[in-house]
């Protein structure tokens, strides 16, 4: 009997849970398709260049320029927010009307150790900074990010260049592009 | 006594003639070897070349982190995996190829799961062990339409020189070497161990 009861508290416990918890997933679900949506409709009619990464002053291995220039390209395709996504000196581009480039500019970077991570667990991380700009034609500035891609754990050092490039689509998923006549209200965020 | 002074002798000079033979043949043999090291032809640039390798990523319609062969055929540079068509990038198209190297830690996901559930902190003394030098090479290239391309190959120490030695010999400028690049500064390292 005293088994029942508990159980049937548990049950109802849970039912409360599950009552209170649902209601806001569902206005939150539709509401981040509605917003996915909106931003996604405004930047379908634009297309994107994706510049050759620029180390600045960093000495940055060139595996890694590539890398980020390579996953930027594949991110930004999987997304699907832009209409078409063109290489750096790619003639096409030239034709198309409505045209974005995004710019890269490394800003900082630590070196890992794939080993001392896997040793050490706290040490060893490789770490990356960047400043990505999206510009119009003209140069101006539509969004401006900067955005962290490390690995910490697990995963060879190459991998911060993946998680930074996913980190820099999915902000330019999240954010409107101001791409209007009034134009250039430069959004500046930090992840 | 006379006798055996004399065979004495006998035995003596024909010890230094065989040893004179000998001295004699080897400064030849050296000598041909040096004359045929002096005189042995060119590296053929058109020769085909192969090596094993791991793509990374960047060349179009191949997986990222497969194994295959790189191969250097005519004036293309090409990858297959296994039976799959291979990924070829002609050498003209090649701006820059740069030579690189990581450490890595070997024995993939099996290992890994391996060393997270060894008791006692034994997989940290395993990882210690388990890693194993690669060379990487990056190479900058150009499509039809003018894009630029990169692709990044993983292959044994030693093996990248090879291929970037190959397409040298074939007139792809060489970049900078990497591998000063991706050491950590010094105060870096300090402010870590801390």
């Amino acid at each position: 009997m005293k088994i029942s009861r508990r159980f049937l508290s548990i049950i109802y416990i849970a039912a409360i849970m599950t009552i209170m918890v649902f209601p806001a997933w569902l206005p939150a679900q539709t509401a981040a398709v509605k917003s996915a949506d909106a931003s996604s409709g405004s930047a379908m009619q634009w297309s994107v260049q994706v510049d050759s990464v620029n180390p600045g002053d960093i000495e940055l291995a060139y595996s890694f320029q590539v890398a980020i220039y390579e996953n930027l390209l594949e991110e930004l395709n999987k997304t699907k927010q832009f209409k078409e996504v063109f290489r750096d000196g790619d003639r096409k581009a030239n034709e198309v009307p409505n045209l974005l480039v995004l710019k890269t500019t490394v800003e900082k970077y630590t070196p890992g150790d794939e080993t001392r991570r896997a040793v050490t667990t706290v040490s060893g991380a490789t770490k990356l900074r960047v400043r990505s700009q999206l510009l119009t034609r003209e140069g101006k500035v539509v969004l401006e990010r900067t955005v962290n891609g490390d690995v910490r754990f697990f995963g060879s050092n190459l991998r911060a260049t993946y998680n930074l490039a996913r980190n820099i689509a999915k902000e330019m998923k999240e954010s409107p592009l101001s791409v209007s006549e009034q134009t250039s209200a430069i959004a500046t965020g930090q992840l | 006594m006379d006798r055996l002074f004399i065979l004495r002798n006998h035995r003596n000079s024909y010890f230094v003639g065989h040893a004179l033979i000998r001295v004699w043949a080897l400064l030849f043999s050296s000598g041909l070897v040096a004359l045929a090291q002096s005189t042995a032809p060119p590296v053929n640039a058109s020769a085909p070349f192969s090596i094993r390798a791991t793509h990374l990523l960047g060349l179009e319609n191949t997986k990222s982190n497969c194994n295959g062969t790189l191969s250097i055929r005519g004036d293309a540079l090409q990858f297959q995996q296994g039976a799959t068509p291979y990924a070829e990038v002609r050498i003209t198209s090649i701006q820059a190829v740069f030579l690189g190297g990581e450490s890595k830690q070997v024995g993939g996901l099996p290992m890994k799961l391996g060393k997270v559930a060894a008791p006692y902190g034994g997989g940290r003394i395993v990882s210690l062990f388990a890693h194993k030098e690669y060379d990487t090479l990056t190479l900058k290239y150009v499509d039809s339409d003018g894009g630029v391309h990169g692709a990044i190959f993983q292959l044994s120490k030693g093996q990248g020189e090879l291929v970037r030695n190959e397409l040298v010999d074939r007139g792809v400028p060489s970049g900078s070497d990497e591998d000063k690049l991706t050491k950590p500064s010094t105060a870096e390292v300090r402010y870590e161990n801390k």
